[in-house]
């Protein structure tokens, strides 16, 4: 207790210098939780938004498809069994049939996937409710992306040609009932999104699907033909995004949290340095070199707590603003495959802040910690004369 | 694509058009067909964004299973060889001494850059197997009456639902076919011309096929010479022959 | 003086080796983080650059519009002479043909018969040319898991998952089978010389890398290119030289109304890379900055320390009659000779490091599927021509103005307590 009072009489004692090191000690903090904040932000809104749009609470695959793979697509088809029927009335399951097409905007030709889905869904995001509409037509939905790659816009036409189950051509205008604006690129780049029913009319693939989008109450598991994917499966690139994120984030944390304990190992040297008489005065006071050593560090480590103080104070008021406006984010940035909206609200988590500060405070305690350990082999006799040794 | 001409080539006159319906003079053009070997020579003019090209190629065929194509011009393509036996295709190329077969995907590709596909191309059934026909109207083209025939499939595997045929009803040569997609939505046009008596037969010498949704215009293909009844020894139809 | 001064910091560790040491690591940890930053928030504009946009990028206006469908048929006729064009007029850019093809690879069995066969997208580069900096663009050598580089005609690089797919290796046979410029069929047998991972998983699920002279006799494109890429020599992309040349050279083709003449685009005009660059340029430098003012604090912090232990020296020094304002000046010399020596040894072993992580990079483990973006696993570091001033800022600068600092205490000295304190 003694030497927490000393501690932060020096340190108080020591005016600007002191503040100067907390300062930059605090921006360290703040920024480290800032930046953790916006990834952990990034991250909670990126996978609501990829399960929200695209992969619901896991999905069931037939075993051929392969999402990367287009051509696996006139395989990856099959009727849909008694079990999985019951489920999908039961809103349990969602059903998605897809099929390769060719659209021809413009006397363009341009290599699309049609995507089948029940207009009445509400397991994704997607406004499904106006492929409802009653004009005769084919409606499509698509994503802004696609929209501007093919240059369509809402009320367009365009002519599609795709074949059924046994390759025979057809061919028809179908109608852009919509463009929607995902944040989560795979639901929109190449793809026009269609009534179940008409893409299993217009293929002959009655009552199939290629594969179905799971409820947040429905745990996926494997069901008949059907492969369960759960979210582990079909989030693995996104959280391996996520991580390397992380991993270059770090090195940031890093060399911004290195500066700031080099301010408090660079005063901690020279303390110990001037301060050879108060250690001499000390020892002769009947402390032991630990307890002096144990001042020295405590002193050091206090930097820290008035740093946390300090970050707290305009740290609080910042990152609650960032909270409530969101970090803009390019547009642009979505295009590289991750799901990212036009501002990332940063998400705080206690764990986070608590790590943070763990780590901040043993950080700077272990930089006071070796620069106080030369006063365990000062002679006090010569100390107190304040002789440098 | 050699298949699907050579079938609308080989059409064949042999009963006058108002005394027969629409599904006879499909069966007697199917019949000719099948009965038929060939040997023939015909080049194919494709129309690229930049320039036009022109290939020649020597076809030796029995039935419909099987065929055998050589390619003479240009230069690059000289040597090149397509061997087909029933649904299978191999191509031969010289430069790479290699036999490569084409499945899956690739058969719905482009051939050479024309508006047919390997698929097309490899189209082998009689026009009675897959369509019922009905005739829905005269109509003259160039100065030729023609019975317009409404072809509908009747299997399901088959790359195109319908197709309206225009017959010479003197000659029976089809002088104009529109493919169409289930949804009614054409989608290929093919228009044949010169027509020529060969062997007894009228044959059309000269097809122009158009892929509507992709424009442009068209691949245009021309029979240069063309027997029928050869005999072919059926080694050719081996894959050692595409080596030779 | 100067020289005085510098033996005095040489000769007096206790006055020297500590502010020297404190100004070294935090100019080499200012130096590093903005070359990290640089690396990091360039990385996928790097990628972008090497492989696909350029620098800047010439095509025929029929390709631009479609370029993503890789339509060679559209492709420049006359490369050749555009490139040597290109090469006087702007001279100090590299050119590169460059020709993006998909095909099929077909490999054979004993009897030179299909054994199997897969979709690949590729790539053909200048690989063989003397001083071609292209397979370091496409980082070759790093990527690369079995075999080598392509050394003559007729060598080709696969993808390494792609390979182990088809259990393929270094030194076997294969036909690529694509469709010439004129859409004829195309085949050209090669041997696989060496198998590549990009970390990318867009690529290494099949992808082809070929010498361009194979490419364009393969494909029938002879002094024919899909594209030609200009690069800067310093590696860097410069919005502002690229906006100059691409507009003299678009000027010349105006009256042009040919969909076939040539037009260049920057790297900004390519696939939605406006805002990345200008979103990544503007939170780079705020970061930088902020790092730079951090770091000034800390280092004015050395400074003030540095002079403040010195009050007895000073005392002395006054007891002896100096001036104070000499006092005050060889302070500032000091200051300002520490702050070199630190800044200059600092920058160096940040720039030492920031070239260990620009060549090596650090492997984070993490790639992506399904992207038009290429996202690299390794992150790497990149070192610009401000890393190499930047350390100064706070080295020099803040040192300085923590000595002037402290020797104002100087001035409020009496003579009288000097005394005092020398007892």
């Amino acid at each position: 207790m003694l030497a927490i009072q000393l501690a932060i009489k020096n340190l108080l004692g020591a005016g600007l210098r002191t503040w100067l090191n907390v300062a930059v000690l605090s921006f360290a903090f703040v920024v480290i939780v800032f930046y953790n904040g916006m990834l952990d932000g990034w991250n909670r809104q990126a996978l609501k938004d990829t399960r929200e749009w695209e992969v619901g609470n896991g999905q069931l695959w037939h075993p051929a498809y392969d999402r990367y793979d287009p051509f696996s697509l006139q395989e990856a088809h099959a009727p849909l069994s008694g079990e999985v029927v019951s489920l999908v009335q039961r809103k349990q399951l969602t059903p998605v049939l897809i099929t390769q097409a060719s659209a021809y905007p413009k006397g363009r030709m341009i290599n699309i996937v049609l995507k089948g889905i029940d207009p009445d869904q509400q397991m994704l995001k997607l406004p499904t409710s106006l492929l409802k509409e009653d004009s005769g037509e084919i409606p499509a939905l698509i994503g802004k992306r696609m929209a501007q790659s093919a240059r369509l816009k809402t009320g367009d036409k365009v002519l599609v040609r795709w074949r059924d189950k046994n390759g025979t051509f057809d061919a028809r205008e179908i109608h852009i009932a919509g463009v929607f604006d995902a944040n989560v690129p795979s639901v929109d780049n190449g793809q026009f999104w269609i009534p179940l029913g008409n893409l299993q009319q217009m293929t002959g693939m009655e009552n199939e699907a290629t594969l179905l989008v799971a409820a947040n109450t429905h745990t996926v598991q494997k069901t008949g033909i059907w492969e369960a994917r759960d979210l582990d499966f079909l989030l693995k690139e996104f959280n391996e995004i996520m991580d390397s994120k992380k991993g270059s984030s770090k090195v940031i944390y890093f060399l911004l949290l290195a500066i700031a304990l080099l301010a408090i190992f660079d005063t901690q040297v020279l303390s110990v340095f001037r301060r050879q008489k108060e250690i001499g005065t000390y020892i002769a006071l009947g402390m032991t070199r630990a307890e002096v050593v144990r001042i020295f560090t405590v002193e050091g480590s206090a930097h820290s707590f008035l740093a946390l103080l300090l970050g707290a104070l305009y740290g609080i008021p910042f990152l609650a603003y960032l909270a409530k406006t969101g970090i803009p984010m390019p547009k642009s940035a979505g295009e590289a495959g991750i799901a990212i909206s036009d501002s990332i609200i940063p998400v705080y988590s206690a764990g986070m802040v608590v790590t943070t500060i763990l780590l901040v405070v043993i950080t700077a305690t272990v930089v006071s910690y070796f620069p106080a350990r030369r006063i365990s082999s000062m002679k006090p006799t010569e100390a107190l004369k304040g002789k440098i040794q | 694509m050699k298949k699907l001409i050579l079938l609308l080539f080989t059409c064949f006159i042999v009963y006058q058009a108002n005394s027969q319906d629409a599904q006879t003079i499909l069966t007697k053009v199917d019949q000719n067909m099948s009965s038929t070997n060939r040997i023939s020579e015909s080049s194919m003019t494709i129309h690229g964004k930049r320039s036009s090209r022109t290939l020649t190629s020597k076809t030796w065929a029995v039935g419909t299973k099987k065929s055998y194509t050589e390619y003479l011009s240009p230069a690059s393509e000289q040597g090149t060889k397509m061997l087909k036996l029933e649904n299978q295709l191999w191509i031969f190329s010289p430069s790479t001494d290699r036999i490569i077969q084409i499945s899956g995907h690739l058969l719905r590709q482009s051939v050479m850059g024309s508006d047919l596909s390997y698929e097309d191309m490899m189209e082998d059934r009689k026009l009675t197997d897959i369509y019922t026909a009905k005739i829905s109207g005269e109509e003259k083209i160039e100065d030729r009456t023609c019975n317009v025939l409404e072809l509908t499939s009747k299997v399901a595997d088959v790359a195109y639902y319908s197709q309206k045929i225009w017959v010479d009803a003197e000659r029976f040569v089809p002088l104009k076919q529109e493919l169409y997609a289930k949804s009614g939505q054409q989608l290929k046009l093919v228009e044949l011309k010169d027509v020529k008596q060969i062997d007894g037969r009228w044959f059309p010498t000269t097809v122009i096929y158009k892929d509507i949704l992709k424009g442009g215009k068209g691949t245009e293909m021309k029979m240069m010479d063309i027997k029928f009844d050869q005999p072919i020894p059926d080694h050719v139809f081996s894959k050692a022959s595409l080596k030779q | 003086m100067i020289r005085f001064l510098l033996k005095g910091i040489l000769g007096d560790k206790s006055r020297s080796l500590l502010p020297v040491i404190v100004v070294c690591i935090g100019v080499s940890l200012t130096v590093l983080l903005n070359c990290w930053l640089k690396g990091v928030m360039g990385e996928s504009l790097v990628m972008n650059a090497n492989f696909d946009t350029g620098h800047v990028k010439v095509m025929t206006r029929a390709y631009a519009q479609e370029a993503q469908q890789m339509p060679n048929d559209l492709a420049i006729l006359g490369a050749d002479t555009l490139t040597e064009q290109l090469k006087k007029t702007y001279p100090d850019m590299d050119w590169v043909k460059r020709i993006r093809f998909g095909g099929m690879i077909d490999f054979p069995d004993e009897q030179g018969e299909t054994r199997a066969q897969g979709p690949v997208v590729g790539w053909a580069v200048d690989l063989l040319s003397a001083g071609s900096k292209e397979a370091t663009r496409f980082n070759i050598k790093k990527s690369l898991v079995n075999g080598k580089l392509p050394s003559t005609a007729g060598e080709a690089l696969i993808t390494h998952d792609f390979a182990e797919k088809f259990k393929v290796n270094p030194g076997d046979e294969f036909t690529l089978f694509g469709s010439t410029m004129e859409g004829s069929m195309a085949f050209k047998n090669f041997v696989v010389s060496g198998t590549v991972r990009f970390g990318s998983n867009v690529l290494d699920r099949g992808a082809i890398i070929i010498d361009m002279a194979d490419a364009q006799q393969a494909l029938g494109m002879e002094d024919a290119a899909g594209e030609i890429l200009g690069y800067f020599t310093t590696n860097q992309y410069d919005n502002a030289k690229a906006t100059a040349i691409t507009t003299s050279f678009n000027a010349k083709y105006t009256q042009n109304t040919d969909e076939f003449a040539p037009v260049m685009l920057r790297l900004r005009d390519q696939g939605g890379m406006a805002e990345y660059i200008d979103y990544s340029t503007t939170m780079g430098s705020l970061m930088v900055f902020v790092f730079v003012l951090a770091m000034s604090v800390v280092l004015w912090n050395t400074g003030l320390l540095g002079g403040l232990r010195r009050y007895t020296e000073f005392g002395v020094r006054l007891a002896l009659g100096e001036e104070k304002n000499h006092i005050y000046a060889t302070l500032i010399y000091e200051g300002i000779l520490i702050g070199t020596i630190g800044s200059v040894i600092g920058t160096g072993i940040g720039l030492s490091i920031s070239y260990y992580l620009q060549e090596v990079g650090v492997d984070i483990g993490g790639s992506m599927k399904n992207s038009t973006l290429m996202m690299p696993s390794v992150v790497r570091a990149a070192i610009t021509p401000t890393a190499f001033y930047i350390g100064f800022i706070p080295g020099i600068f803040s040192v300085v103005l923590g000595n002037a600092l402290a020797g104002i205490g100087i001035y409020k000295r009496k003579t009288a307590q000097l005394f005092k304190e020398l007892e």
